[in-house]
């Protein structure tokens, strides 16, 4: 019974595709996913734009960013470890399918709902404010781009070998906190001194940011194609340390 | 070849904790081979390591002629793995569990209904079946777990404790499922720590015991060493050291242990064994003030069957004890 690789190639897509279908089935309405998945961007957007004026396209580039990155970063560190502690998560690993298509199945989860989430913050803000939109298909690309790159950024700490979400909760939060205080969110590139524009580039958040300027206000500092392809590279190489911690947690036996 | 699993060396370190030691054994095609010992034997631990959830220290596993560390894959498409905890997704119904489990297992599209409904018929499952799983019975979600492991047909099986928690009804159900797939050519590793289920279910059983096999051999075979170690247990009142020689003395007493206020008496019989006990307490003028049989325990039949004493290792995994044992232990010539 030999399959061919397009074959086995065929059957890890449809797998990674089932794990993300069924945990969107699962998990949406989990108050943890709720919390932090789907109030966060909110609740930081509103603290942080009250007391600036601001138009309402800028709004909305803003809220874009926040949704996808908190959403979809905020996917992996509830539901491995929730799996992990219920059992179910075994059943994944036995599984024949690779780890890879695993985690994209798992990244692919929190894209689901950033890209969702975010939905709902666009047609708000294009529905309610009138907000206009420059490029739609840039748009697109970026919240697809966006939400999986953040998506992989939650999987590292839901890699993390424990079976309560509340250990990882911390750290997560504390580096979603982190990335974005030093983004390019809250004070736009072009307004901060040269050493913090140089520390915010360390954030994908920034790229982001400008992505979404680009997309919605139609001007950002860098090219949209440089924001893409670093969302694209750091959301592949945040795999990495996820797929060593899963190996590390097949050795300790969580 | 005629070997399901070949094992060898297989040693498994959680840190310092030792939790298996240089185990090896085979399991031969279509035999249901039992995996028995106490809590904290390191059943789960072995049986992890061979669905590949748990990276062994040292050893090799070789399943169907394939080294799993080397090349997991084809040997994952044809296991199945009924874990301790019914690991069933709550918020689906039982037919969703069902088709996902399909799709992970790769299930022709074209068979996947048609395999749920067969599945959830024998289970008794079928009237449930758009029924979030969270309003299930422990026994209904073990039932779909299992359901769940069979989706594909895996030609190996592995359960660990299936039965422990349910009722009577629920547990039968299960082990003539088990002797019904046997027979239908799946090989079963059936991980227990119930002597008498070792016995209904399989055709070899391997002992285990603080990380390390002692003995594989047919229950049949093992049954003698079953026997040897059931025991009577009594507290007498006044108590005292000198019943123990004269307990010792009555007929049919292989060991005698003082454990705590009650004298622990190993036999073969202990049926015959009570009415002698009784006739000791009312001939020297002593009270009665428990009197019990006790059937064998693992770790003792592990202790005989290692030649060691019954009775003198530190008892406080021994399943529904938790009583430490005295250390007054005499052995008859
Ligand atoms: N993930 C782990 N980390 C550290 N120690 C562990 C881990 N899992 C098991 N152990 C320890 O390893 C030993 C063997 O455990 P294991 O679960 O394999 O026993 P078992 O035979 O399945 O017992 P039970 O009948 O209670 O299920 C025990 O001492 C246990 O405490
Ligand atoms: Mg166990």
């Amino acid at each position: 019974m030999k399959e061919g690789w397009l074959q086995r190639l065929q059957n890890e897509v449809a797998q990674a595709w089932a794990v993300a279908v069924k945990d969107v089935k699962v998990y949406y309405l989990r108050p943890g996913m709720i919390m932090f998945g789907f109030l966060m961007p909110f609740f930081m957007f509103f603290s942080f734009s009250v007391r600036r004026e601001m138009a309402a396209a800028q709004g909305v580039a803003r809220l874009l960013a926040l949704t996808v990155f908190f959403t979809a970063a905020a996917a992996g560190p509830f539901i491995i470890p929730l799996e992990r502690r219920l059992g179910t998560y075994d059943r994944l690993l036995a599984a024949p399918m690779s780890l890879l298509t695993l985690l994209l199945g798992k990244a692919a989860v929190g894209a689901f709902f950033a890209i969702g989430v975010s939905a709902v913050a666009l047609i708000v803000g294009v529905v309610a404010f009138g907000a206009p939109i420059a490029h739609p298909g840039l748009l697109t690309a970026g919240l697809l781009v966006g939400s999986f790159s953040f998506s992989a950024l939650g999987l590292i700490f839901g890699s993390i070998p424990t079976r309560n979400p509340g250990d990882v909760q911390m750290p997560s939060t504390l580096l979603r906190w982190g990335l974005l205080f030093i983004s390019g969110v809250f004070i736009p590139l072009e307004e901060m001194a040269p050493a913090a524009r140089a520390v915010a580039y360390l954030s994908p958040l920034t790229y982001a940011q400008d992505l979404m300027n680009h997309a919605v206000l139609g001007a950002g500092l860098l090219t949209p194609w440089l924001d893409l392809l670093v969302l694209l590279g750091s959301g592949l190489l945040f795999l990495l340390p996820a797929v060593l911690m899963h190996r590390r947690s097949r050795r300790l036996g969580y | 070849m005629d070997n399901a699993i070949e094992v060898s060396g297989l040693t498994k370190y959680y840190g310092d904790l030792l939790a298996v030691d240089h185990i090896s054994f085979e399991v031969r095609r279509g035999e249901i081979f039992g995996f028995l010992g106490p809590n904290g034997a390191g059943k789960t631990t072995t049986q992890r390591m061979l669905t590949t959830l748990l990276e062994p220290t040292e050893g090799r596993i070789i399943i169907h002629g394939h080294d799993l560390a080397r090349d997991p894959y084809p040997v994952k498409r044809q296991m199945g793995l009924v874990p301790e905890e019914s690991n069933v997704y709550t918020e689906l119904t039982a037919w969703e569990n069902l088709m996902f489990t399909a799709i992970l297992y790769r299930v022709p599209r074209s068979e996947r209904a048609a395999r749920a409904r067969e599945l959830l018929e024998t289970f008794g499952l079928w009237e449930k079946r758009d029924v979030k799983v969270e309003n299930f019975s422990k026994g209904m979600r073990r039932r779909l777990s299992i359901a769940m492991a069979i989706i594909h047909k895996p030609t190996l099986l592995f359960l660990d404790e299936p039965t422990p928690g349910l009722d009577a009804q629920s547990a039968r159900v299960i082990r003539d499922l088990i002797r019904r797939l046997n027979a239908e050519g799946t090989t079963i590793f059936l991980t227990t720590h119930q002597i008498e289920e070792a016995n209904l279910l399989c055709d070899r059983v391997a002992i285990i015991d603080h990380g390390r096999i002692a003995a594989i051999d047919t229950p049949e075979r093992l049954k003698a060493a079953f026997r040897r170690v059931q025991s009577v247990e009594v507290a007498l009142e006044p108590d005292g050291q000198a019943h123990g020689p004269a307990l010792e003395a009555l007929p049919g007493v292989t060991t005698t242990v003082k454990m705590g206020d009650k004298w622990r008496l190993y036999t073969e019989d202990p049926s015959a064994l009570l009415p002698r006990v009784v006739r000791y307490a009312e001939e020297h003028g002593l009270r009665v003030v428990s009197l019990n049989t006790l059937g064998p325990s693992l770790e003792d039949v592990f202790l005989e069957i290692t030649g060691q004493q019954v009775g003198v290792v530190r008892h406080e995994t021994e399943a529904g004890g938790g009583k430490q044992r005295g250390r007054g232990m005499r052995r008859r010539q």
